[in-house]
């Protein structure tokens, strides 16, 4: 902190001395390579870095999904084995939830919030850094499961004497992604924590844990950049409403999350230290894990949902020429799915035998939430009404947004209804609805997003034709593998089940359904191709190559580190659009130029604090494993993470001045149009 | 020419329609599972609260998604708009329209919150008007109007089962008839009851969380460690049921399958007595009786009861009537003969429809399910695959549970052979 | 120094410096943690009145088991140590730096008597019986005691850190001024969650002869 005031604005970081903080140790300030890429603060790349290992992890997750659809394909195949497939279906529901969607959502956020607020930066850019690296770290210990699992099969361990020892021989968590305690938890009276799982187990709960801290550290920063870092005459009902839902998705994460957290403490205890939380043979009630886990669950889902509801409520209204019909009633749906998600976990739980009275309330919660998500919908058709559409990838892609959402909302509204659903509660039927909602729904919102907004992140045009081509293959994929799947359901079949007999007439189906399933992998592999072949290699675009409406395409692409040149000042909702084409919106303040703007500093702290969650996320299920000192990683890991936090703190923000393109600043005009 | 085809994106829905058209054949409905063809109240009560749910949905979808393919088709970008100005006025919403959607939804929704509220209360236990009206005209008058009396008079009219669910298989026992474990009759995976008496079935967990679903006859409930669950329900239709947990449980889930049997009550009644009457002697020096011994000698008795021969176990499957059942390890392996089976559904036209045991297919189930379960080994000294991986007799034999373990659990395949035909003595 | 500092601390759009507002937002997403530990004590509470059984096999009800004189007085140091905090913070706004120094060495010596009661107890507690593995209530009430004390060693470790911290004269000004007003803030909220934990664990067990949760019934059995 102290030293910033001795540097002089510069065109470069480059041209500075190297700084050291107040600890006195030099920090990196390398802007390109390896350490720049690790020790960045920058929300753009802290973005990317989110979207890559998000896309990465997509792909891990669908190849998890396309084994278990290869098991299916034919009645009692046996492609894998039981254990093996309950890993896969486990592993696969995890990594979509945790790693797909949620980061590839926190990407979306890094990179535009800050940009459509007309910010420089989030509120702590170090804070940021530390939830992308210790998403990384959480992902890494979920996923290294997979590797005991195989050096387990392939017979490394059996020398080892902790290896002889184990009872339950699982690596890999297999208890689907909701874990359900006493499956996941123990068994047996006075502390003998007897179990039914292996060290699997102890992966997932550690590995969501270390997750849980990640996306907390990043909502809190997002709150408090939403509330705190609007550029003036940015008031709340002129943010756009991908921020909107940003915000509440950020809320609902940090009031949500703790439920989970909690859970997982009191599971990690009963398995490690034999209390009786879960434990049905000491009193425990199993059902209370299935309250705290969906009090976490429900919200989750829209978290996944809402960001992706944001982005097609920005592709929509710029692909067709007009301005988002009914504005305040999308902010304020958003706001009361986001509220009433709170109230309706039990719908989960409908066929745990919770009672009439509870049901019916639990019930008629959730058919109530059908209209809010039903007005987003209405919506969302008002913008297209009267509007020009222009079919473009995003377009294309939001489109079938709404197409496959309205599906998946539908089959949901059947849900509500408790009676039919005790029919339908975990089989397939579940399966083809939310999958219509997180797949159909989310995942076509995000690939709309990446197509909206690659040529804003790297200045490179997305090949169209390729685009549409596997847009086509994943909307039609994805239908031949999950419209059929309402079938089946109805047809009795049971969800997480390895194999089935013939003779259920579940064969022709699960056929198609299994070539449904290849030709959306190899849509999404093909969409995903062409993302990362643009990033380097894509033609080169204009800046505001969709004529769009909000701030981030003011500036140029890629966008400079400091964002805006000057900071703006705007005087409407779609600000940019209006002052393209009407009069004018936006000002800029009379800052930057040869003052400069005021950068924050590179750290290694954040990534040094997150690698303490490493070696504790690593040591715990090998101390479960019984092997010999793992203890030692576990107090490593948690004295690296404190030392970091410490240093952290110590060696205070830093900063340095950096030259923008000068202009002077112009007010703009107080005077706003009616919205 | 890319951008027109995808105006058309709407026509996606064509061949997703075209699936479920094609999915709605008579026998598509009436598979073994379907839930769409109820043979009992609790059934047809949630399928009508469906189909009331898919009625509704399919109007709304038309509508909404109608206009959604109407405006992106009407108001699609053409050549000439971009002259016209950019900013288009009367965009920004109108709030008649906005709260009289949301009005025209809540309606919607009350339209099924209403028979879901009912359909709640009667699913959730048996109702009063399961009693005969006969009865019931001769009660009412006579009772005090207290709740209780009439509660009773309902009480005497159920059969209560209780199923207890383990990993991997169910347990059925009938308190009211003296079919308990206790009193070492109870039933494993096959539950029978007759036909038209409303049945409540207690749902009991040993270990893990279980769900008991009979697609054709009730939703599911769960069984929860912890927690005294129930549910009811009555078939209309005599016949052989197919059902499953449908709640994950650990490595074999898939294989947790069981039956259930409606009957008239005449023949319950037959078969209750049976279910009570012990094993018949085994004739001396036959394979069946060597197959008797080894029974004890391999610590089977440890953990199985045989009704007149060896009464030891109360934790595995009651083996007193094996061979009379249809079914084996869980209800995986099916002891009918397949062959005839189909072709009787087929003449029949009905799945409930079933064949009796067939004994070959019985023998070599038992051969399969003994030989399998990690007990014996195969040449290479490697336990054969598993039937069901992760079933007691193999976990006991790693662990040396119940004298279970390496040198006493290595059957020939004589000694297996022996052991089958034992087995299959037990009708 | 701080004077550059707070130039680059740009004007927030509410007036509310970031790091207090973050502060609030994590204190929000505690109060979530924490009511759902308490809300776990307070269903297993209801759920099985009757205590616990300790290693002897005797029935023990759990008023006999608290010591609510010893627990009255670590609350009321607690209550005593957030005054103090509240005179930290003020000084802290005023420039007092000395006199600052000396109400954080209060609540960080009433913190580590806190915590020192703590660990009497729980030694108590197991000695009487009640251990995490031996009855739901013990696993509920060491889990959630233990949470709290946790959060208040990590406060305490904060305030000395932040104690040595102002003897190299870099904690001062506005940012210093808001860096102890956020521990505060801290410090507060755990000292107003123990309260209600206090009142939930210990002295509903004190309403009426038998607790609010009743007679001491045997537990419900599976």
């Amino acid at each position: 902190m102290s030293h910033d005031s001795h540097h002089a604005p510069v065109a470069c970081k480059t041209e500075l001395a190297p700084e050291r903080s107040d600890l006195g140790l030099i920090r990196p300030d390398r802007s390109t390579g390896l350490i720049d890429w690790l020790t960045t603060v920058d929300h753009k790349k802290i973005g990317i870095l989110y979207g890559a290992f998000a896309m990465f992890y997509f792909l891990v997750g669908g190849v998890e999904a396309l084994a278990i659809r290869t098991q299916l394909a034919r009645p009692d195949n046996d492609f894998v084995t039981a254990r093996m497939y309950n890993q896969l279906f486990t592993m696969h529901g995890t990594t979509m939830i945790f790693l797909g969607v949620m980061p590839l959502s926190a990407a979306f956020f890094n990179f535009l919030v800050p940009l459509q607020i007309g910010a420089r930066d989030v509120a702590f850019p170090r804070l940021n850094a530390f939830s992308l690296w210790t998403f990384v770290f959480g992902a890494f210990v979920l996923n290294a499961s997979w590797f005991f699992e195989f050096a387990h099969l392939a017979g490394w361990f059996n020398s080892f004497e902790w290896h002889k020892a184990l009872v339950y021989t699982d690596f890999a968590p297999a208890n689907g992604w909701f874990s359900y305690a006493p499956l996941s938890g123990t068994f047996g009276q006075n502390g003998q924590a007897l179990r039914f799982t292996g060290v699997g187990t102890d992966f997932w709960i550690i590995g969501i844990q270390v997750l849980g801290i990640a996306s907390l550290a990043a909502s809190f920063n997002f709150i408090c950049t939403i509330i705190n870092m609007r550029a003036k005459g940015m008031t709340m009902m002129r943010l756009p409403v991908f921020t909107w839902m940003t915000l509440v998705t950020a809320v609902l994460i940090i009031l949500a999350f703790p439920a989970i957290t909690v859970a997982l403490i009191e599971l990690m205890f009963d398995r490690a230290f034999g209390a009786n939380f879960f434990n049905p043979s000491s009193g425990g009630q199993p059902v209370l894990w299935q309250h705290l886990f969906w009090i976490f669950g429900h919200p989750e889902v829209y978290i996944l949902v809402l960001p992706a509801m944001g982005i097609v409520s920005e592709v929509l209204p710029t692909f067709s020429g007009k301005s988002l019909f009914g504005y305040p009633i999308i902010v304020f749906s958003g706001a009361v799915i986001g509220f009433l998600g709170f109230a309706v976990w039990s719908h989960h739980m409908f066929t745990t035998g919770l009672g009439p009275v509870p049901t019916a309330a639990f019930s008629l919660l959730t058919m109530a939430i059908a209209v809010p998500t039903g007005v987003k919908i209405f919506n969302w058709l008002g913008t297209i009404w009267g509007g020009r559409v222009r079919f473009t990838p995003p377009m294309v892609l939001a489109l079938g947004f709404i197409w496959m959402f309205m599906c998946g909302g539908f089959s949901g509204v059947m849900h509500s209804s408790a009676p039919a659903d005790s029919q339908q509660q975990d089989s397939y039927f579940v399966i083809a609805h939310f999958h219509y909602v997180l797949l159909g729904g989310v995942l076509l919102g995000l690939m709309a997003g990446l197509y909206f907004w690659f040529p804003k992140i790297f200045g490179r045009m997305p090949n169209a034709p390729i685009a549409y081509i596997a847009s086509g293959m994943v909307i039609l994929g994805f239908n031949l593998a999950f419209g059929p799947m309402h079938y089946l359901g109805l047809a009795g079949m049971p969800r997480r089940t390895h194999t089935y007999h013939a003779g259920n007439g579940w064969e022709t189906w699960n056929f198609v359904a299994t070539i449904g399933a290849y030709i959306l992998g190899l849509g999404v592999f093909l969409a995903f191709v062409n993302l990362v072949w643009t990033a380097f290699r894509g033609k080169k675009c204009s800046n505001d190559p969709w004529d769009g409406r909000t701030l981030e395409w003011s500036l140029p692409s890629p966008v400079p580190e400091y964002n805006f040149a000057q900071a703006p000042i705007v005087a409407a909702r779609d600000a940019y659009f209006e002052d393209k084409h009407g009069g004018k919106r936006i000002g800029t303040e009379n800052d930057g130029g040869e003052a400069g703007v005021h950068m924050p500093s590179q750290s290694w702290m954040p990534l040094l604090a997150s690698a303490g969650f490493l070696f504790a996320g690593f040591g715990m299920p090998m101390m479960a494993m019984g092997i010999p000192h793992a203890g030692w990683i576990v107090i490593s890991g948690l004295g690296v993470l404190f030392i970091g936090i410490w240093l952290w703190a110590l060696e205070g923000p830093g900063g340095y001045m950096l030259k923008t393109p000068a202009a002077s600043g112009t007010p703009a005009p107080t005077e706003t149009v009616a919205h | 020419m890319f951008s027109r085809f995808f105006s058309r994106v709407g026509l996606l829905a064509a061949p997703l329609l075209a699936m479920i058209m094609a999915g709605c054949s008579k026998a598509d409905m009436t598979v073994r599972q379907s839930t769409l063809d109820p043979k009992g109240p609790v059934a047809q009560v949630q399928y009508d609260l469906f189909m009331a749910t898919v009625w509704l949905v399919v109007i709304l979808f038309a509508l909404v998604g109608g206009l959604l393919v109407y405006a992106v088709i009407k108001f699609r970008f053409r050549a000439g708009d971009e002259n016209k100005p950019a900013i288009v006025e009367d965009g920004h919403g109108n709030p008649l329209i906005e709260i009289g959607l949301i009005t025209a939804s809540i309606g919607a929704l009350v339209i099924i919150a209403i028979p879901t509220l009912s359909a709640i209360w009667y699913t959730d236990d048996v109702p009063a008007e399961s009693v005969p009206t006969s009865k019931l005209s001769v009660w009412y008058p006579r009772i005090e109007g207290t709740r209780e009396n009439y509660a009773k008079a309902v009480e005497e009219q159920v059969l209560e089962v209780d199923a207890i669910g383990k990993q991997w298989w169910f347990r059925f026992e009938y308190p009211q008839l003296g079919l308990t474990n206790d009193a070492k009759h109870s039933i494993p995976n096959e539950m029978v009851i007759p036909k038209g008496v409303a049945v409540r079935i207690n749902l009991r967990s040993e270990d893990v969380i279980h769900s008991f679903w009979v697609p054709k006859l009730a939703g599911k409930v769960d069984l929860m460690p912890g927690r005294k669950n129930h549910m009811w329900l009555q078939a209309s239709e005599t016949g052989h049921y197919y059902g499953q947990c449908a709640e994950f449980c650990g490595d074999s889930h898939a294989y947790m399958l069981f039956r259930v049997e409606v009957v008239e009550p005449a023949e319950f009644a037959k078969w209750v007595q049976k279910q009570k009457a012990d094993a018949a002697p085994v004739a001396a020096d036959t394979k069946a009786d060597k197959g008797k011994a080894l029974f004890a000698a391999k610590s089977c008795v440890m953990c199985h009861n045989i009704g007149g021969h060896y009464g030891a176990g109360a934790f595995a499957p009651d083996l007193t009537h094996v061979a009379s059942r249809k079914s084996l390890a869980g209800a995986w392996l099916d002891n009918r003969d397949p062959k005839a089976q189909l072709a009787l559904e087929q003449k029949t036209n009905n799945t409930e429809s079933s064949v009796e045991v067939d004994p070959a297919t019985l023998k070599a189930n038992l051969i399969k399910w003994i030989g399998s379960s990690g007990v014996s080994h195969g040449t290479d000294g490697k336990p054969t695959k598993d039937v069901k991986p992760g079933n007691r007799m193999h976990y006991y034999k790693m662990f040396n549970v119940a004298g279970l373990n390496e040198t006493n659990q290595k059957f020939t395949a004589e000694e297996l052979d022996c052991l089958a035909e034992y087995l299959l003595t037990l009708k | 120094m701080s004077d550059t500092a707070a130039a680059h601390e740009a004007p927030t759009s509410t007036g509310i410096d970031h790091k207090k507002l973050i502060m609030w937002l994590f204190l929000a997403s505690d109060c979530m943690f924490f009511g759902t530990l308490i809300s776990t004590h307070l269903l297993y509470r209801k759920l099985y009145p009757a205590g616990f059984t300790d290693a002897e096999g005797h029935q023990r009800f759990i008023q006999n088991l608290f010591n609510i004189e010893l627990t009255s007085f670590s609350t009321f140091i607690l209550l005593m140590s957030s005054f103090l905090m509240a005179l930290a913070v003020s000084a802290m706004h005023k420039g007092q730096i000395k006199s600052f120094r000396r109400n954080v060495l209060g609540v960080i010596f009433f913190g580590l008597i806190f915590l020192g009661c703590q660990v009497f107890e729980f030694t108590h507690f197991y000695h009487q019986g009640l251990t995490i593995q031996n009855s739901v209530l013990g696993s509920t009430f060491y889990v959630l005691t233990g949470t709290h004390g946790t959060h208040v060693a990590i406060g305490v470790l904060w305030l000395i850190l932040m104690y040595f911290y102002s003897f190299t004269g870099k904690l001062g000004g506005h940012m210093g001024a808001l860096d102890v007003e956020v521990a505060g803030l801290y410090w507060h909220f755990v000292d107003i969650v123990w309260i209600i934990i206090f009142t939930a664990v210990y002295l509903v067990e004190y309403l009426g002869p038998n607790g609010i949760w009743g007679s001491g019934l045997p537990a419900v059995a599976k």
